[in-house]
């Protein structure tokens, strides 16, 4: 099809358009992490000692739950309005479709989250090799979570019960954060990061070729 | 000739049966209405025949196919409407438009003035369709049928919420495919005024299947 590539544009244009129109939307996971990460220094104390060891695993554990806190808007309108029902009915694979959701989701939430979390990551005094790494590992580690995420949502859209989608998605995450972790702890020792990056790597192209089939696949029976 | 075949379907809902036995064959030029009662299955029948649904027994040919062994190709046919309309409240006219084209796999470019002027909204290209009526959605979700043009449409209930005015372009339209070789399904409980056309009926319910 010699529009193929069109079609993913215009949806990954039309969520983005729909986002910018929402911006609340948008902002509300952003504002959460900037909230948490400026209460943790009140709470322990501004000691810097204290607190570095600390910086990493604040922006990470952070970062994860405010993503988590935007996943459900990846499919929720669409699947209320009717706009999922035609996905699946169009004459454009439904995986690539997906594909194109997933990007904007990580484009609207994954990237402001990085910068975000990079500008924090300055203001806690970071060292320069640890923001590296920061920013290597959230790079690798965000796009997963939204990966992952979509499958999640796309299992339990429309259903009650908020609580099923992060029992689900969370034990999911788990390997992400553990090796992000490695990869900071490793950084501020000075020692080489490279393992820890090249599992977040296979780990984010398992997600990759994966999810999206996985997404459509649930969507499928969501609607059925 | 096309044909779709629905052959000795059958589907409940949590022990309910809402039909069993259910065989008919539609071929083109033919408009076939769903009659039955609230809840009787006429919009699980239609989401059947999309293939959205899976039915507990039996299957739906076309051309003597069965569709969920053809999907891709029978989707490049086919064009459902159901109770939503699948277009979004933030966008603008033109800009649902173009999802919808982008969505319908058509390489042409897309006229955007002669599908509007076509479902009744011409010179709306800018207005969001959060600040239209139902009526006004109702229509863009149409406008599916005239951006797909595809042979087989089945339609759910299509005329929630139009207007005189806005019901007798789609019952036009309707007519108009129906004489240039396209089959069409529908469920509606309104009163129909298809003129030049013959409708065929099939009665869901309990008693009769």
């Amino acid at each position: 099809m010699a529009n193929g590539s069109n079609t993913f544009i215009t949806i990954v244009r039309r969520d983005l358009l729909i986002a910018f129109r929402n911006r609340y939307e948008l902002v509300n996971p952003l504002m959460f992490f900037i909230m948490v990460i400026v209460l943790f220094p009140l709470a322990i104390g501004s000691d810097k000692a204290m607190l570095q060891p600390l910086t990493a695993a604040m922006i990470w554990v952070t970062a994860l739950l405010a993503s988590t806190l935007s996943l459900e808007t990846i499919f929720r309108s669409d699947f209320e309005d009717g706009s999922i029902e035609q996905f699946t009915l169009a004459n454009y694979p439904l995986v690539a479709l997906v594909m194109a959701k997933i990007l904007a989701h990580w484009l609207i939430t994954g990237l402001p989250l990085i910068i975000v979390a990079l500008l924090v990551g300055v203001f806690l005094s970071l060292s320069n090799a640890a923001l590296i790494c920061l920013l290597l590992t959230l790079v690798l580690g965000t796009p997963i979570l939204s990966l992952i995420g979509a499958i999640g949502v796309a299992l339990t859209i429309g259903l009650r019960g908020g609580m099923l989608l992060s029992l689900l998605i969370l034990p999911l995450y788990m390997p992400v954060l553990i090796f992000a972790m490695l990869a900071m702890n490793n950084a501020s020792d000075g020692l080489s990061i490279a393992a820890e990056l090249y599992f977040l790597g296979g780990i984010l192209v398992l997600a990759l070729t994966l999810a999206p089939i996985a997404t459509a696949a649930a969507l499928r029976i969501r609607l059925s | 000739m096309a044909t779709i075949e629905v052959n000795q379907l059958a589907c409940s809902r949590r022990d309910n049966i809402l039909f069993e036995g259910v065989s008919f064959k539609v071929t083109d030029r033919e408009l076939l209405q769903i009659d039955g009662i609230n809840g009787s299955g006429k919009s699980t029948m239609l989401r059947i025949i999309a293939g959205l649904t899976e039915p507990n027994e039996g299957q739906v040919l076309w051309d003597e196919q069965p569709i969920l062994e053809c999907r891709y190709q029978y989707q490049q046919l086919m064009t459902y409407l159901g109770h939503t309309n699948g277009v979004k409240e933030a966008l603008s006219v033109a800009e649902n438009l173009d999802v919808i084209h982008a969505l319908s796999g058509h390489e042409q470019p897309l006229d955007h003035d002669a599908v509007l002027k076509q479902i009744g909204l011409p010179g709306m290209h800018d207005v969001k369709l959060g600040k239209m009526s139902a009526g006004q959605k109702r229509r863009m979700g149409l406008s599916r049928l005239l951006i797909n043009q595809s042979p087989l449409w089945l339609l759910d209930e299509p005329f929630t919420s139009l207007d005189v005015d806005g019901k007798s372009i789609i019952e036009g339209l309707i007519v108009q495919h129906c004489q240039q070789g396209g089959i069409v399904i529908f469920a509606t409980h309104q009163e129909m005024d298809i003129e030049g056309h013959t409708v065929r009926h099939i009665h869901l319910g309990k008693a009769n299947g």
